[in-house]
This record gives C-alpha cells, sequence and structure tokens, in this order.
C-alpha cells in the first residue's frame, strides 16, 4: 500500500472544475515536484491532500487512513501530514519556539517540558538555534519559512507538503529554505512539493508532475521530462518558466 | 463675569455621587455589554444558524435608533409592556449594556473576521481542532485586536451615561442639571460637570493603554 493514494479525486468550486480523475500513488521516501501552469489546481491539490479542502469526489487515503472512512477524523489524517504555506503563516502571537512547540503540546499532548525540547532540536536543524526567542516579525522571510518547515515537521509528519515555500521570499533569501528541503529529502523525508525552481525540482525530485487545467499530464522521471518534454502544453511551460 | 469656586465647593458632594452612580452605570453597561457583544459577535463572526439573523436585527435596531429612544423605551415602555417596574438605575444600567453589546458585537465580529485564514489553515494542518485553533492562535490574536476599539467604545458609553438624565438617574449630568436650577450657576457647575467626566474618560483611557502596550497587537 502507498502512503498516499488518490483514486479519481476531483475537487469544484461552485461550477468551476479545479481538478478531475487524480489518481496519484505516492510512496514513501520519494520527493515529488509539482509544477503547472497558474490555477492549474496545484495549490488545492495539496489543500486536498490535507484535507483542508473537501473532495467533490473520489477517496483519498494517507498512511492507510482513507477520508470519509468510518472512525477516520480530518484531524488523524492531517496529523500524518505537515504543510508548508507560501506566506509562511506563523503564529504572531507566538515566538518561534512557542510555534513550534505548538502541534507537540495540542496534537501530541507532550509536557512543556518535550515539546521545548523537540522545539529546540527542531530550530537547531533549520539553522535557527539563536533565534527561537524571537517573535515572527523579528524574522525575515526566508527564516520564517524555515520555522514553518520546523513547526510542520514537529508533529513528525509522514509526509511534508510544500505549497511555493519559496515564491513569497526575496531570491537571495531562496537558497535558505531550498537547502533545508534538500537535507530533508537526503534524510528520507517524503514530499510533495509545488514550486517554479526548475533547478531545484531537476536536483532533489525523484519524480515530476506536470498538471494543466486541473488534471495531471505528466507524470515521470524529472530529468526525462526535463529533456524530452511529452508535450506542447508542457515546453510551453518551461519556456515560460525559463525565460 | 467671575468663577465663584464656592459654588463647585459646596456642589462637590453632590457631584462625587453622581459621578459614583455615573461610574457604576457605565461599569455594568460595559461589562453587559462585553458579555452580550462577545457572544452576539462570535455568532455573526461563525455564522451560527439562525441565531446570527437574530443578532443582525438586534445590532440594526440599537444602531438604528437613537440611544435617547432606547432608554426612553426600556424605562417607559417595556414596563408597562411586561408590567414590570424597573428603577432608573437598571434601566440605565440595562439600555448601556443593550447599546454597547450591539457596537461591541461589530468590534469582535470584525476582529474575528480579520485574523488571516491562512493561521487557521496553519493550524488545522498542524493535526488541531478546530476549537483548538480558536482558542490558542484566533482567539488570542482577534481579542488583542478588540483592545483599541473597545477603549473607544468605553468612553463613547461613559459619556452617552450622562442622557440618562432623561428618565430621572441621579448621575452626574442629572446631578449638573439640579444643581444649576438649586444655585443659578451654570458656569461652574457645567465646568465643574465637564472636568468630572474628563477625569474619568481620561483614566479609561490611560488604563486601556496601558493594557495595549503589555500585550503586543498584532
Ligand atoms: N476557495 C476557492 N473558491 C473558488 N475557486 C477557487 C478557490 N480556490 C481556488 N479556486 C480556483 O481553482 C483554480 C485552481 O487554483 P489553485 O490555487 O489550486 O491553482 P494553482 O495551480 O495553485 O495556481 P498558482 O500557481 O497561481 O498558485 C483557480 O482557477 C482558482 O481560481
Ligand atoms: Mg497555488
Amino acid at each position: 500500500m502507498s502512503l498516499i493514494e488518490c483514486r479519481n479525486l476531483s475537487k469544484h468550486f461552485g461550477d468551476t472544475r479545479v481538478l478531475s480523475d487524480i489518481e496519484l500513488d505516492v510512496e514513501t521516501g520519494e520527493v515529488v515536484v509539482i509544477v503547472g501552469p497558474s490555477g492549474s489546481g496545484k495549490s488545492t491539490l495539496l489543500r486536498c491532500l490535507n484535507a483542508l479542502e473537501p473532495l467533490s469526489g473520489g477517496t483519498l487515503t494517507v498512511g492507510g487512513k482513507q477520508l470519509g472512512a468510518r472512525g477516520t477524523s480530518k484531524r488523524e489524517l492531517r496529523q500524518e501530514t505537515g504543510m508548508v504555506f507560501q506566506q509562511f503563516n506563523l503564529f504572531p502571537h507566538m515566538t518561534a519556539r512557542e510555534n513550534v512547540m505548538l502541534g507537540p503540546r495540542k496534537v501530541r499532548r507532550q509536557s512543556r517540558r518535550a515539546a521545548g525540547e523537540l522545539a529546540d532540536r527542531l530550530m537547531e536543524r533549520v539553522g535557527l538555534a539563536d533565534r527561537s526567542h524571537h517573535y515572527p516579525s523579528e524574522l525575515s522571510g526566508g527564516q520564517q519559512q524555515r520555522v514553518a518547515i520546523a513547526r510542520a515537521l514537529a508533529v513528525n509528519p509522514r509526509v511534508m507538503l510544500f505549497d511555493e515555500p519559496t515564491s513569497a521570499l526575496d531570491p537571495e533569501l531562496r537558497g535558505e529554505v531550498l537547502q533545508v528541503m534538500k537535507s530533508l529529502a537526503a534524510e528520507g523525508m517524503t514530499m510533495l512539493i509545488v514550486t517554479h525552481e526548475m533547478r531545484f525540482a531537476a536536483d532533489v525530485a525523484s519524480r515530476l508532475i506536470f498538471m494543466d487545467e486541473g488534471r495531471i499530464l505528466h507524470d515521470g522521471d524529472p530529468r526525462t521530462l526535463f529533456e524530452q518534454p511529452p508535450s506542447e502544453r508542457f515546453q510551453d511551460f518551461l519556456r515560460h518558466v525559463q525565460s | 463675569m467671575d468663577f465663584r469656586w464656592q459654588v463647585v465647593w459646596n456642589a462637590l458632594p453632590q457631584m462625587v455621587d453622581g459621578a459614583q452612580l455615573t461610574a457604576q452605570i457605565t461599569l455594568l453597561g460595559i461589562g453587559g455589554g462585553l458579555v452580550i457583544g462577545t457572544l452576539c459577535g462570535l455568532i455573526t463572526a461563525f455564522r451560527v444558524p439562525v441565531l446570527h439573523w437574530l443578532v443582525f436585527a438586534y445590532v440594526s435596531v440599537v444602531r438604528g435608533t437613537p440611544i435617547v429612544v432606547q432608554a426612553m423605551f426600556i424605562y417607559f415602555a417595556l414596563p408597562m409592556a411586561l408590567d414590570i417596574a424597573l428603577s432608573g438605575f437598571v434601566a440605565a444600567s440595562l439600555c448601556l449594556a443593550m447599546n454597547a453589546g450591539a457596537y461591541i458585537t461589530e468590534i469582535v465580529r470584525g476582529a474575528v473576521q480579520s485574523i488571516d485564514k491562512g493561521l487557521t489553515d496553519a493550524g488545522l494542518a498542524l493535526g488541531m481542532s478546530y476549537p483548538q485553533v480558536l482558542a490558542s492562535v484566533v482567539g488570542p490574536l482577534a481579542f488583542r485586536r478588540t483592545i483599541p476599539p473597545l477603549g473607544n467604545q468605553f468612553i463613547i458609553s461613559l459619556k452617552d451615561s450622562a442622557l440618562f438624565l432623561v428618565i430621572g438617574v441621579a448621575e452626574l449630568a442629572q446631578r449638573g442639571e439640579q444643581l444649576t436650577a438649586q444655585t443659578g450657576r451654570a458656569l461652574e457647575i457645567w465646568t465643574a460637570v465637564a472636568v468630572f467626566y474628563l477625569i474619568m474618560t481620561f483614566s479609561l483611557a490611560m488604563v486601556m493603554r496601558l493594557i495595549e502596550r503589555r500585550m503586543r497587537i498584532l
């Protein structure tokens, strides 16, 4: 059984079809990069995988837990996935450390002390041990995003979802975030990453998905896809992002 | 024209009494208003079925009528309709609570709705329950945002309490009117009354400023 299984997943907002016939299996340890034009449904797909958006049709299973099946709550599904957002979405009234501690405290019912120690380890891991007691407003965008990664890791998810984690960052701050993501990949973390960073995709992706108009158009080995784009749509897209 | 300090001096005990009553009515009014407004604000912010329509009607009525009319209604019309007796003090406190409650409803609703949805998503994505997200993230942030507009509303309520002189409550403004009639010295009496109000509103503003500074508004 795969870690993530989507069967015939679809999503529409009112009359707008946003996702159609999504068939997707992700195995443990895969690093899947999702690319596609604006509005193609990349964010919506990630939000569906995290049960932040209710599905309109089809089924979704994460870590053997099926969404909507008896006895499985959205909450349980979300505990299997960590999410990193384009806009960081750090809790502004908490220090970086408190941000990281909140999940373990509330979700894993850890003691303040255990959660604190975990937060310290994770802050170290994203290279921000010395920024633990800063509030988000006192951190650069790149630092905030690294804290957000630590926060998502803190509940010990089996898969990490990244929605354009570097798009809101100045170019010179992107590297530090990508570096953290690279090291996660190297440690074997399962990741789904929506990004426009093609160099990064070619570098770390074990699998590339191209989405267009709510469908998965291509799904395969990144190098092969980049070298021999199988469709005109994908060629156009690549030309667009590279210019 | 000369300013007779003696008039002020003689009127002082009664003014202090009046100011005390004003303070009591205001405290009850904003206390009750906070309870009503928090409840109703949450009802509208989360669009609780049916109830949010009732709250909408309540807020519309209060915002759409002058507070003098509300006071008259609660003091004269309501007891007649329900066949009960209300003291001026109770009617005044009730009226102020209802009035402040409607405005505080809007303040609370606005504060809750102003909190970025992305933060709720982030909390939920961690696997927290919605009530947990409300308690740890949305609540504390929204609470901070209510402080400045609440301070404003408290001061408005305090000043609004002056109009309860129309229902004969012996608060500060009503004392002013009485003392003017007794002494014929409008200048001294109303100057003193104004100073009393200023001291009270200023203290209130200082308290709110202190709370604001204690808490980082984000
Ligand atoms: N809450 C919503 N209500 C209605 N329509 C929505 C909603 N969220 C997304 N959409 C629509 O769904 C489509 C896909 O949006 P989505 O954000 O998933 O695209 P995307 O691939 O992430 O694009 P981008 O690269 O710009 O982030 C868009 O047409 C968008 O307008
Ligand atoms: Mg998107």
